[in-house]
């Protein structure tokens, strides 16, 4: 395996995305489908808790990018050993919104691409852009 | 912001933000205290310091080590055997400590010849320890002693031996943590890469983060080797220097304790390529869900399933057990860093306990985030507390039993608080299926223990009932049960009392041997 030396500190001014709570103005009953994805997630999974908020951002968009697709019935990539192992956390977040959610099963293709991409906004408000850890964007690890 | 300001800190204004109640509603953009900041000055902290934190966390529990540190014999003696980090080796790096004991006219002529003459004399006690550990301390630090010289002179003197050295003086970061993150780096900067470890199985990990405390890791290297994978290395519980050497070779890193161990990890993965994967021991669920995700990486979930149906079948029904008596029963989580958020949700789900409180002596914001997000409204949420505060926490939050480390665990049973030790356990381990069952045995018998309700009686004042002898588990626990739940057979936790001995007895021989998955199946 290939050892990399040189380290990418301008990855620590990541641009912001968010500067407000992106689910504000969205609908209460969508608001408290997302509320219950987004329980599941901060109450049993530790992905989206990375130290720094550029890794954080990957980490959130590899593993909601591949529920997504898992949950839309679509082909996931896993061809390198990080799809992989964004994969595994998103086969048993995919596996756990079904057990938990079962109104996803009555959703079509878009309308569950469009439902991810809005939690996925809302993880990274609460871990990244709306975050109060002043680590975040420290330059080491 | 919800901030919580203790009468007994007022005087410290400070230490306002450095604790939160998690209120109606909020959210980690609205609660989280501040962390990871050096003590305010007037707070008697309870942390350590950061020679501490990289040699008595992390560094000895490595087993095949002479772990030595140079400095005055205070700063060894005081971080040996106080952590129950075992081994399969006869424990000898809970044994034997190793000091060069410096002293005034060292800091004033140097204590570089002291520390050679103690590095030969340790070596030459234990002939069959090769392997060498070397901290730095404040004093040696700041006289500015190089270790590094000493120890290349000593390895090209003895081409045997190999030395590694560990620059995290006490005064190297606000805690414990500041140790844990140098020596991280200071491992993979030196000793990753130097030995080329033998593969023997096509799924291979290093566990990380992982300090086998009263036999944690041994029981899950045991679910490991019965999925068939290969642990390369086990940073640090248990684990052998060489093998952590070798590092770089593994195709996954399995990491438990990110507040100790995610350096390492997120900088193999940057010059490595390794993923990380950050899974739990603690709970049903949680290890369930992480012997999956390492299945499911490997492509051989099937293994794992086998595994998790096994032990369920045999521990499920006596955590239920005692869910069933533990309901409501609230709880103070006072451990030191990652705790609070491993055990923090797991012990609500599955014991039925109430977390009223976490806090975290040396935990980062990072930490916090993940303890705030896993606690019930109501929580209070501590950074970095000073004793005083401690103790206005449980007058006031009256918690039936707290899980913290043995010292302000000594303060709160004076407070007629039952405590569980949270860093080494009671009657660990706890991880695994069965531990887990352990660790609620412990906190039922913490919570109903007649002796602690007769430790609240003061017999030179109070009036109390002579007649009445012991009180039996059915008068405490099991009055207010359901008749079909009276009527259970089951009567809590049958394991051994060292589970870790059956384990330790086990061969190649008592464990599967699987045939060659083809490479595509495998990667499906």
């Amino acid at each position: 395996m290939a050892r990399k030396e040189k380290k990418d500190v301008t990855r620590a001014s990541y641009p912001k995305l968010y500067t407000s709570d992106p689910l504000a103005e969205v609908e209460p009953e969508l608001r408290a489908r997302i509320a219950e994805l987004e329980n599941y997630i901060m109450k049993n999974c530790l992905w989206q808790f990375n130290s720094r908020g550029w890794d954080r951002r990957k980490q959130n968009a590899g593993i909601l990018g591949k529920t997504a697709q898992l949950l839309a019935g679509e082909e996931v990539d896993t061809s390198t050993p990080l799809d992989k192992c964004y994969w595994v956390d998103a086969v048993l977040l995919a596996r756990n919104f079904k057990e938990r959610c079962a109104w996803l099963a009555g959703m079509g293709r878009d309308e569950i691409h469009a439902l991810i991409a809005k939690l996925h906004a809302r993880i990274d408000w609460l871990t990244i852009d709306g975050s109060l850890n002043e680590e975040l964007t420290v330059q080491n690890y | 912001m919800p901030y919580h300001e203790f009468e007994a800190s007022k005087c410290i204004p400070e230490r306002k933000m450095h604790a939160v109640v998690k209120g109606e509603g909020e959210d980690l953009t609205s609660c989280l205290p501040k962390g990871y900041l050096n003590t305010i000055p007037g707070t008697i902290s309870e942390r350590g310091c950061a020679y501490c934190g990289a040699k008595h966390v992390i560094g000895t529990p490595m087993k095949d080590v002479i772990h030595l540190s140079h400095g005055p014999v205070g700063c060894t003696y005081d971080t040996w055997q106080t952590k129950r980090y075992i081994s399969d080796n006869n424990n000898f790096q809970l044994k034997y400590t190793f000091a060069s004991d410096v002293k005034e006219k060292h800091i004033v002529f140097g204590a570089e010849k002291l520390l050679k003459q103690n590095i030969l004399e340790a070596f030459d006690a234990f002939p069959e320890i090769k392997r060498m550990t070397i901290y730095q301390t404040c004093a040696t630090a700041l006289i500015g002693d190089d270790i590094a010289a000493i120890a290349e002179e000593v390895m090209t003197e003895r081409p045997e031996v190999d030395i590694f050295v560990c620059n995290s003086p006490g005064f190297g970061g606000p805690s414990q943590s500041g140790g844990h993150h140098k020596i991280n780096i200071a491992w993979l900067n030196q000793k990753v890469g130097t030995v080329e470890p033998e593969i023997t199985s096509p799924y291979v990990i290093n566990y990380v983060g992982e300090y086998n405390i009263q036999g944690d890791q041994e029981v899950m290297l045991d679910f490991f080797k019965r999925m068939g994978i290969q642990v390369l290395s086990t940073f640090t519980g248990n684990g052998k220097y060489d093998d952590l050497r070798g590092m770089h070779r593994a195709h996954l890193n399995v990491l438990e304790c990110a507040r100790s161990a995610e350096y390492i990890c997120d900088e193999l993965r940057v010059r490595y390529g390794i993923p990380r994967l950050d899974i739990d021991g603690f709970g049903h669920k949680a290890l369930a869900d992480s012997l999956r995700k390492i299945g499911l990486f490997f492509g051989i979930e099937d293994r794992a399933e086998a595994i998790i149906a096994e032990e369920m079948a045999k521990w499920g029904p006596e955590l239920a057990w005692y869910r069933e008596r533990l309901q409501g029963k609230k709880v103070c989580l006072w451990p030191g860093g990652s705790k609070l958020w491993h055990w923090a949700h797991a012990i609500q789900e599955e014991m039925g306990v109430k977390v009223v409180s976490v806090y975290t002596k040396f935990g980062h914001q990072g930490d916090m985030e993940k303890g705030v997000s896993r606690c019930g409204e109501g929580a209070l949420a501590i950074d970095d507390p000073n004793e005083l505060e401690g103790q206005e926490a449980l007058r006031t939050l009256k918690p039936d039993v707290i899980f913290t480390g043995k010292r302000p665990g000594e303060v709160a049973k004076k407070m007629r608080v039952p405590y569980l030790n949270a860093h080494a356990y009671h009657n660990g381990p706890y991880k695994g299926f069965e531990g887990w069952v352990r660790f609620a045995r412990d906190i039922y018998n913490a919570v109903y223990s007649p002796m602690h309700q007769l430790t609240a009686i003061d017999i030179a004042k109070d009036d109390y009932a002579t007649d009445q002898g012991f009180v039996t588990r059915r008068m405490l626990s099991d009055a207010n049960l359901s008749d079909e739940a009276k009527a259970s057979p089951l009567t809590g936790y049958t394991g051994k009392f060292d589970p870790i001995a059956a384990i330790r007895a086990k061969t190649d021989a008592d464990y599967p041997v699987f045939a060659p998955k083809a490479a595509t199946e495998a990667a499906e």
